[in-house]
């Protein structure tokens, strides 16, 4: 028993010393990432920011458990990740079923964490109205916008009510007026649900708006990718603050310079 | 209630029968109006093939035997069709008799290999091992003319209905096996990786993800099966096939009635036509999500 209790104290994530490499003999081997220890409190927004090509996907696929780490330690609430324990996913793309109505996406992950039959259309419709959709669950992927099924999407990833929500660059495919709306909903949606978040991006704007914290990745030329620095966000937010207003406020622009800044030195250090 | 629908109703009723076109007529017409010319084009290509077909009768290149008229063709077409001089039909049976227990056997047979040849592509193409034993002996099946093993299977089935569609299993069940094999290992990475995410297991990624994903392939593995059955029922009915479309053929080859096997051969073609259009709007009915994300 008071090993349980550790375990639920302890950190949501932990990485450490974190070493991801790719390819099958030493003249084809890349390294990913090297060395990157992590925690995510419980509760926690976290972003991870930094170029294409830092390593942040590979990071969060670890996480996932989708990815090995080859050296290191990766733990998830106390035991290695793997894929549909507790943690949601939502990609870059909505990677939605298209053989599946929208609705019956969402029915197809409450199926999987054991919602029984009869209460998943009240499931179903329940998150579609958290992400905005209400009474599309009739409806054929294809038919939605582009935004719409990335909400589908995040709507999806939350039915099993995930502890941990990871998010690879979900908005980075969407139109600017959409990607605004969705972002603040997802800043709502964890803020409310106290759902742990990791979150990557390649831009320092929205790695402001959403992130408690921050996480600078680089891989500067010819060098895997790691953490160089850590930026804590303590801009002044409720659930009702207007994302506009946010962004208009000077502390907003500072940090966003700052995190800029520092994204530009970290491309450019020597390993 | 009547008081509420009346004054709608009315509104639209009595006025004119709408003798002008609607505004976006034109472009329906326009359209109608292509699709009619490609008919007429199909149409003088077919009168064009007939008049040549005429040509070279009246020309007497080769004996009336070997080469008969169109309208010979017709005529004999007809006497298939209809009971004459107390004969019925060609052999003993309507043309579409023929084709109707033709096209059972082909049924049958095709039924039987998709609910076989599905979870066997299943199989092969989610488990290893099952590949390295059973996709070299699809392979084999594929590969073989269906008159190879036919005097086997008369050897072991006799002479009745059951050769005939273990042929036709036997032909069709290949493609179904391949296609349904082939899709299921491409299924998008991206696709299992979600259905990861969200809890499925194995079992849930056969049966929810690979299973359905692959069924745009498996329809078009289908069609194919169909396809071959059909090259593969003349085949089948080479032995006591009659009734059968293929029996007929046999029948009038003997007796050198070659307006009659020409029949035959429309026939098969024409209701291959057919059935393959009826096959692409199942197709379209099951598969909505084809050429979509």
């Amino acid at each position: 028993m008071p090993q349980a209790e550790t375990v639920v104290a302890g950190p949501e994530v932990l990485l450490e010393d974190v070493t991801v490499r790719y390819g099958r003999n030493a003249r084809s081997l890349t390294t990913a990432v090297e060395g990157v220890s992590l925690t995510l409190a419980d509760g926690e927004f976290t972003v991870l920011v930094g170029p294409s090509g830092c390593g942040k996907t590979t990071l969060l696929r670890v996480v996932a458990g989708f990815e090995r780490a080859t050296e290191g330690t990766a733990l998830v609430r106390g035991s290695a990740p793997a894929p549909g324990t507790g943690t949601g996913v939502v990609f870059q793309q909505p990677r939605l079923f298209p053989w599946r109505t929208v609705g019956g996406n969402i029915a197809f992950a409450l199926a999987r964490h054991g919602v029984p039959r009869e209460q998943r259309a009240a499931r179903t419709a329940e998150l579609l109205e958290r992400v905005g959709l209400a009474g599309k669950a009739a409806r054929r992927t294809w038919e939605l916008s582009g935004g719409q099924q990335q909400r589908v999407a995040i709507a999806r990833a939350l039915a099993g009510e995930p502890r941990l929500l990871l998010m690879d660059e979900p908005f980075a495919a969407l139109d600017a007026l959409t990607r605004e709306r969705l972002q603040e909903e997802v800043r709502t949606l964890a803020a409310t649900s106290g759902t742990t978040v990791l979150f990557v991006t390649h831009s320092a704007e929205e790695a402001v708006l959403l992130g408690t914290r921050v996480l600078v990745m680089a891989a500067p030329p010819g060098s895997p990718g790691r953490i160089v620095s850590e930026l804590a966000v303590d801009l002044p937010r409720t659930s009702d603050t207007d994302p506009a207003a946010l962004r208009a406020t000077p502390d907003f622009a500072r940090l966003r310079g700052e995190l800029t800044a520092t994204m530009r030195e970290a491309a450019t250090l020597d390993a | 209630m009547t008081l509420t629908t009346a004054p709608k109703k009315p509104a639209a009723a009595p006025e004119k029968p709408a003798p002008t076109t609607p505004r976006t007529a034109p472009r329906f017409a326009a359209l109608r109006w292509a699709a009619l010319r490609w008919a007429a084009l199909r149409l003088v290509a077919l009168a064009v093939l007939l008049g040549a077909w005429q040509l070279v009768v009246a020309a007497e290149l080769w004996p009336r035997v070997l080469v008969p008229s169109p309208g010979e063709v017709w005529h004999q077409f007809v006497q298939s069709s209809t009971v004459h001089d107390g004969v019925r039909g060609q052999s003993g049976h309507l043309l579409i008799e023929h084709l109707g227990v033709s096209l059972r056997r082909i049924g049958i047979g095709t039924g039987y290999a998709v609910l076989a040849g599905v979870p066997l592509g299943l199989l092969i193409g989610a488990v290893r091992p099952i590949a390295v034993v059973l996709e070299p002996a699809v392979t084999f099946l594929r590969t073989l003319p269906p008159l190879a093993y036919l005097s086997l299977l008369v050897i072991w089935f006799g002479i009745d209905e059951s050769p005939k569609v273990w042929l036709l299993i036997i032909a069709s069940l290949p493609p179904i096996a391949a296609a349904t094999a082939a899709a299921v290992r491409t299924v998008p990475e991206h696709l299992i990786e979600a259905a990861r995410a969200l809890g499925a297991g194995p079992l849930s990624l056969l049966l929810s993800v690979r299973l359905p994903s692959a069924l745009p392939e498996i329809l078009t593995g289908v069609r194919i099966a169909v396809g071959v059955a059909y090259t593969s029922v003349v085949a089948a009915e080479t032995i006591n096939g009659v009734p059968g479309i293929g029996g007929m053929i046999r029948d009038a080859q003997r007796y050198n009635q070659t307006a009659v096997v020409i029949v035959g051969i429309i026939a098969i073609g024409l209701s291959g036509i057919l059935l393959d259009a009826l096959l692409k709007g199942l197709e379209r009915a099951l598969v909505p999500w084809r050429g979509r994300k």
